[in-house]
């Protein structure tokens, strides 16, 4: 098992570095640059910004760029934000809390009521109850999430004012007192649940049709045959054995997580991984843009490692090597 | 981020909170003579409470006016510090944190201090910070955009090329008054002179490079202005509190929070009341005005659109633009296609008619504007556009339905717009449409709009393609066309030489020969001429000026609406 975290690990470096020429390579294909937003007499002039070209070294030819950038890197020193005048790091650290506190609120919603709608399913497949369930999950999973975050914002922020419509914490709360604490749960809670409610059809679908599928098992008929009773075989044999695939889903979210929800997040302006990609897009501002987009590849092939780790490690049955 | 392209981000909205309503109890029931320019009656005035006042792209946190760079900076800005000088209705330069006086020759101003003006942690504001402020900017290793506000200053340039230790020209006489030199004598040295202030005490000796990375800016930011910042958010919000010893006395509200919203959640934001203050997207303005609980204003903005012929090319070696496309050399063309576009339709249309078409590149609110009795409008005449187009020669001699040149070659036109609202297709094919009509060959370059990086870098480029193009620009309160209208700028998008267009744009900002004569007057001879000359060749069609939306919370009372924002914050107070 070491030795084989091991060699996936060293096969992660070239692909590493040929990602790195690519998110390098379209992020200079981009027209303009955080300079060119800035054509305007009243704030700024030519002069100012050519000046600004040179310092920043974009004139200089792309492959030095590209050296330059990526020495960094490795150093783990992503560069400046042009648009922020902070270094990428830091932005990114501050952030990447709001991102995981959200990350994790949808994660854990999605599972809840993927476990649940699953097991009902798998339970009672082809019932009216099973048909209901999988209508919902294909609709949720076909509603764009801007629709599904502005639906949700105006019935519950804007008309029943229950859950306040935008950002991730209200004013006039001290950091660390308890008033501090619910507002930040009262402001994650609608994307939270519009990112986590809209995303569960995988797991539910993944969930139903192991516990159909192993329902059909050998296993079960005997249990069936010894008398055991219809609620203990599904509950106790049938869902140990099912949740097993979902676990392992759990490597592919580790990327999610951190790559925070571009959509959701800008509509909800909460200030997370996703809203500063956006933004940095917007602006040009190619160092954010990079060490994000790199920072998320990073993280995919990690979570795609822990997925086959965590296979093995629940199914003894597949071996690593 | 980019104030030249309006309409990309013309929108600005506030989110509220709740809070705010509940704080306003100490209730005081003094009479408050209301700012005429809300529009409101008179209503009794609470003392406290809090007031939110939005925008819709996320804020930087650079607080400090020689380093930030966008609006959504400015907006946190605005509340809590001043300028020494200010803007008055008529969009001059009226005395604010200091009185001036300009010498005989005019190349020496002093500025004299209030006394008594207090930084947010209770130092008094002296010369040495302006002093430090235009220190920082002239910096050599200073990185932001501000330089060309204190490059007339004598000494700055040198010693922004290390050729210096000291700026020549700034000479601190006492704790309250400083003198500046400048290199030679101009007619709008207030207007672009830099006037804020830094706290030199409270920024230590940081570098001008390090500074706006610093926790003086970054953190805790002060100012001299009537909020001070009592918690920032990055990126989403900044909480205010009121400063008791703001210069024009003790502000009304207790604090202002400035809130990042989407801005498509800004109606119901407004409706439900988490909204005060907000510069309204113009999309969503019909809804909006007709809130019960809104005191819609609508302010001319100091912003105009226009469509650019290309001219020719910006020669980069010898610094100026070279006229030599042959395409639209021609004035009859060039009117025809102005006479072809009902430019009213188009802002009723698409902009909830929050605009009004304009003919020379100063917007009505400008005091250097012209009578539009003296230039010609350019009202909406097909009839008239097809008969100079006749005139000119370009007539359809093939029968294809479109026109030819006169030498009869085929004659087709480009266009060039930004993408990024919803309508921009729809504007586009608009003015292809208006062309069409009269019979011009026109259409899309590339057949797709372009994003607004492509769009300028195609156009900064001189790239071949580019024949026309729809652009916009936002305008200082000085009228002063240098910067985007001589044959120097590199600004200078459609390429127009014109030595007498020059020559006007220079002398506007001499003094007058004769001493005794007023100023403004002088100058408004100067663009006048100008503007009947470009109103004339029409190097590009003037399109539409701007109207902002504002909308404002009728529990908010003392807003002031000028055409670059919202002013006297001091004066805001909640009315119940």
């Amino acid at each position: 098992m070491l030795q084989y975290t091991i060699r996936r690990l060293i096969g992660m470096i070239p692909i590493i570095f040929l990602i790195s020429v690519v998110v390098f390579s379209l992020a200079k294909l981009m027209p303009g640059d955080a300079l060119s937003g800035k054509i305007d007499p009243l704030n700024s002039d030519p002069e100012y910004i050519e000046e600004m070209r040179d310092k920043m070294g974009l004139n200089d030819p792309i492959p030095v760029q590209y050296v330059r950038w990526m020495s960094g890197v490795v150093q783990g020193d992503f560069g400046d934000s042009f648009v922020h005048k902070r270094p990428v790091m830091e932005l990114i650290g501050d952030r990447l809390p709001n991102t995981i506190i959200l990350g994790i609120a949808a994660l854990l919603i999605t599972y809840l009521l993927a476990f649940l709608m699953g097991r009902y399913s798998g339970r009672f497949a082809y019932s009216v109850g099973d048909y209901l369930i999988s209508a919902f999950n294909y609709l949720a999973l076909a509603i764009p999430s801007f629709v599904a975050a502005l639906v949700a914002i105006y019935v519950f922020a804007i008309n029943l004012g229950w859950v306040p419509a935008s950002g991730s914490i209200g004013s006039g709360v001290e950091p660390g007192t308890l008033d501090y604490y619910l507002s930040k749960a009262k402001h994650t809670v609608l994307p939270a649940l519009v990112l986590g409610a809209m995303a569960t059809a995988a797991y539910t679908q993944f969930l139903r049709n192991d516990m159909i599928e192993s329902s059909r098992k050998d296993y079960v008929r005997t249990a069936r045959a010894k008398g055991t009773k219809e609620s203990a075989i599904y509950n106790k044999h049938i869902l140990r054995n099912s949740i097993i695939p979902i676990v392992t889903l759990l490597g592919f979210d580790i990327a999610n997580l951190f790559g925070g929800a571009i959509i959701t997040e800008t509509i909800f302006t909460y200030p997370g991984i996703g809203y500063l990609f956006v933004e940095s897009v917007n602006a040009r501002d190619y160092s954010v843009m990079m060490a994000i987009a790199m920072m998320l590849t990073i993280l995919t092939l990690i979570g795609n490692l822990i997925a086959d780790l965590l296979y093995g490690l629940v199914d003894p049955r597949i071996r690593l090597s | 981020m980019k104030k030249s392209a309006f309409w990309l981000l013309s929108v600005l909205l506030i989110m509220s909170v709740f809070l705010a309503a509940c704080s306003g109890e100490k209730a005081n029931t003094e009479k408050e003579p209301k700012d005429g320019t809300d529009g409101e009656t008179k209503t009794e005035a609470t003392e406290g409470g809090t007031v939110t006042f939005g925008y819709t792209q996320p804020f930087k946190g650079v607080f400090s006016y020689a380093y930030y760079e966008g609006e959504d900076d400015a907006n946190a800005l605005q509340f809590m510090h001043e300028g020494l000088v200010a803007t008055n209705d008529e969009l001059q330069p009226e005395p604010n944190l200091a009185e001036w006086e300009l010498s005989e020759d005019k190349t020496k101003l002093t500025f004299k201090l209030k006394q008594g003006v207090k930084w947010h942690d209770g130092e008094e504001l002296t010369a040495e910070d302006m002093e430090y402020a235009w220190y920082l900017i002239a910096d050599p290793i200073y990185e932001g955009p501000r330089f060309a506000n204190v490059a007339m200053i004598k000494g700055a340039q040198e010693y922004k090329d290390g050729k210096a230790d000291t700026i020549e020209g700034i000479k601190v006489i006492d704790d309250y008054t400083i003198e500046v030199t400048v290199t030679e004598p101009s007619v709008n040295l207030l207007d672009n002179i830099w006037s804020y202030p830094e706290p030199k005490h409270y920024y230590g000796d940081i570098s001008s490079k390090e500074l706006p990375d610093a926790d003086q800016v970054r953190k805790n930011p002060i100012g001299v202005g009537p909020f001070k910042i009592k918690n920032i958010v990055p990126g989403e919000m900044v909480e205010f509190e009121r400063f008791d010893d703001y210069w024009q006395g003790k502000p009304q509200l207790d604090g202002v929070v400035y809130k990042i919203i989407d801005g498509s959640l800004a109606q119901g934001l407004v409706q439900n009341g988490e909204i005060d203050v907000i510069e309204a997207p113009k999309d969503q303005w019909e809804a909006i005005k007709a809130l019960d609980n809104v005191n819609p204003v609508e302010a001319d903005a100091m912003s105009y659109s226009y469509i650019g012929f290309d001219w020719g090319h910006y020669d980069t070696k010898k610094g100026v633009v070279v006229s030599d496309n042959q395409k639209f050399q021609n004035k009859n063309l060039r009117h025809a296609m102005a006479h072809a576009i009902d430019r009213q339709a188009f802002i009723d249309g698409f902009a909830n008619g929050l605009g009004k078409p304009l003919n020379t590149p100063f917007p009505s609110v400008s005091w250097a504007k012209i009578d539009d009795s003296e230039i010609n409008q350019y009202e909406y005449d097909v009839e008239k556009a097809k008969s100079l187009l006749d005139e000119a020669g370009y007539v359809d001699k093939d029968g294809d339905g479109f026109r030819e040149d006169p030498e009869g070659n085929p004659f087709t036109i480009n266009f060039d717009a930004m993408a990024g609202a919803e309508t921009s297709e729809a504007r586009a094919q608009f003015i292809l449409q208006s062309w069409q009509e009269i019979g011009l060959n026109a259409k899309l370059n590339g057949g797709s709009l372009k994003d607004f990086n492509l769009f300028y870098d195609t156009i900064e480029a001189d790239d071949p393609s580019v024949e026309t193009f729809m652009g916009a620009w936002g305008l200082a309160a000085d009228p002063d066309p240098a910067g985007i209208w001589l044959s120097t700028d590199k600004w200078n998008m459609w390429r127009w030489y014109s030595e007498k267009s020059d020559e006007l744009i220079k002398k506007g900002v001499t003094f007058p020969e004769d001493s005794s004569k007023d100023v403004t007057e002088h100058r408004q001879e100067i663009y006048n001429e100008w503007q009947k000359l470009v109103n004339e060749e029409l190097p590009i069609i003037f399109f539409e000026q701007r109207i902002d939306p504002w909308a404002i919370n009728k529990r908010v009372g003392g807003v002031k609406v000028t055409p670059f924002g919202t002013d006297e914050f001091h004066k805001w107070h909640i009315v119940e």
